[in-house]
């Protein structure tokens, strides 16, 4: 008996889940981005288009979730920062919702929970490091943003960076 | 001492003065890289200049091969400092540069010190950086410690080497298939990550063999596996099994994919229900559970729920409209929803189940 993919609209089992990860200041520009899947946004113009249109419709509604071009992006925001997570239309969002949380918490726990763009500018190695142990190549690595924040080694000495 | 800086207040709306990476040239951050060679290394002023060259990159910034090359072999050089930040940045680097720049396999053995070293906090993430330059000819050499690297003690060790392995598996299947007996060891891991990318990865080396894959959720729909994440994939792999069967609804998977929606957690509830919504062969009364839960997530306070909920009752209208019917007093409460997406959704699928007269009202 042939199974036919096309036909079902059962989620495959995959460990493929994130499609993209985003940073965003209050003026839409790109702060960090991550992209899992080649097949959607090719080069850089495209994500950054994407972006774009993203933060338009999501700037002044803070109603959590959006599909825009055949994805589903969950997002949050706080002062000027804009968090956003991205996974196919048909997942389940509430997987992509804990990632998103996850990259906000632990966030926030590296900026001493002044999550705005100035102290995330003058920590932006650790949070780098941060969004690198959320997630590898579109797979959730870890959602616990304890566990993540202990993985990045968390500097004792914090002087910002624009002060040296 | 801390500067004070004053800013007129132009500069603060922009926001540039407080944002050292505000207008980065390349070719005076590359510059500020020769600060890499230096004998004696300042970890905190390499952390930066790395940091400046990762947002570059991150930015589209292009990085031609030679450049890419000589920045590359600069990074290296970083491996003298025992800074764990700063060691951890190379790491970055040594991803983001692999695939632009030649001759990365040079810190293939400066990878494998760290990742079967004393320093715990760079084992997980040398083994991902490790796993980001090898290609599939030079597996071999490193098997042996991906192996030990998987039923390691350490969480993150662990799930570094099942993510890397299901990520190898798309080039060289074969290879990770001798994995088995240390992948089914990390299932029975405590961590939730571990189970969950143990699941995922067993799952993939024997997804073409029915018989292994029915036995292996048989065992687990009976295990009560904690992770929500791992229940959600398991949920994937038992509705793929009760698709195929003859009587799918005779099947003790389906009855698993019930039972889940009972889960305490809302992730798994979700899954199990649209699980069972997208079934081949499933009737009415066996979607009506799972339309009940959805109908209770309409009215949640959290707006991804609520989306979650009628996306997929939007999908049931089409294929079974008289079961969504009794939702529709939830659907017409989502039609003045503050996220539009919702409240389209919720119009499109009152539309399909016949009751435009609620729209009117």
């Amino acid at each position: 008996k042939i199974f036919n993919k096309m036909d079902s609209s059962l989620l495959e089992p995959t460990l493929y889940i994130v499609k993209g990860m985003v940073i965003m200041d209050n003026d839409g520009n790109r702060i960090l981005a991550k992209y899992f899947d080649n097949n959607i946004f090719p080069s850089v113009k495209e994500q950054k288009a994407f972006e774009k249109n993203l933060f338009a419709k999501t700037h002044r509604a803070n109603s959590e979730v959006i599909m825009l071009d055949g994805l589903t992006c969950v997002y949050k925001s706080n002062v000027d920062l804009f968090f956003y997570v991205m996974g196919s239309c048909n997942d389940n969002e509430l997987i992509l919702m804990t990632v998103l949380h996850c990259l906000y918490d632990s966030t926030s726990q590296i900026l001493r929970k002044n999550v705005e763009k100035r102290v995330l500018m003058e920590n932006l190695d650790v949070v780098m490091l941060a969004v690198d142990e959320i997630c590898d190549g579109g797979i959730i690595l870890e959602a616990d943003p304890n566990a993540i924040c202990q993985r990045v080694a968390l500097r004792a000495d914090d002087i910002p960076i624009g002060e040296q | 001492t801390k500067m004070n800086f004053k800013r007129d207040k132009k500069e603060e709306e922009s926001g540039e003065a407080s944002n050292p990476f505000g207008n980065l040239e390349k070719t005076t951050v590359l510059q500020e890289a020769r600060a890499f060679n230096d004998t004696l290394i300042n970890p905190r002023k390499c952390t930066v200049i790395l940091s400046k060259i990762l947002y570059l990159l991150n930015q589209g910034e292009v990085f031609g091969t030679t450049e890419a090359t000589e920045t590359f072999f600069a990074i290296t050089k970083l491996f003298q400092s025992k800074d764990p930040i700063l060691r951890r940045m190379v790491y970055l680097g040594i991803k983001e540069l692999s695939h632009i720049a030649e001759d990365v396999i040079i810190v293939t053995s400066s990878l494998t010190k760290d990742m079967t070293g004393k320093e715990d906090l760079y084992r997980g993430a040398a083994i991902r950086a490790l796993c980001t330059i090898t290609d599939v000819s030079m597996l071999q050499a490193l098997e042996r410690y991906l192996k030990q690297a998987i039923v390691d003690k350490l969480p993150h060790v662990s799930s570094a080497a099942l993510v890397r392995a299901y990520h190898l598996t798309s080039g060289s299947g074969e290879l990770v298939k001798r994995w088995v007996s240390e992948v089914q060891e990390a299932l029975n891991n405590d961590n939730v990550m571990v189970q969950y990318h143990a699941l995922g990865v067993l799952y993939h080396i024997r997804k073409a063999d029915r018989l292994a894959v029915t036995k292996l959720v048989t065992r687990l729909t009976k295990s009560h596996m904690k992770s929500p994440f791992a229940v959600s994939l398991l949920i994937r792999i038992a509705a793929k099994l009760v698709d195929e069967e003859e009587k799918p609804l005779d099947s003790p998977f389906f009855d698993f994919l019930e039972s889940c929606l009972r889960h305490k957690s809302e992730l798994v509830i979700f899954e199990a229900a649209h699980a069972i919504i997208n079934l081949k062969n499933v009737t009415p009364r066996e979607i009506n559970p799972a339309v009940s839960v959805l109908q209770l997530f309409c009215s949640s306070p959290k707006p991804a729920l609520r989306f979650a909920a009628v996306r997929t009752l939007n999908k049931v209208a089409i294929s079974h409209p008289t079961s969504v019917t009794n939702c529709n007093v939830d659907l017409e409460n989502l039609i003045t929803d503050s996220n539009r997406s919702i409240a389209t959704l919720a119009i499109t699928t009152l539309l399909k189940t016949g009751a435009e007269s609620s729209i009117d009202r």
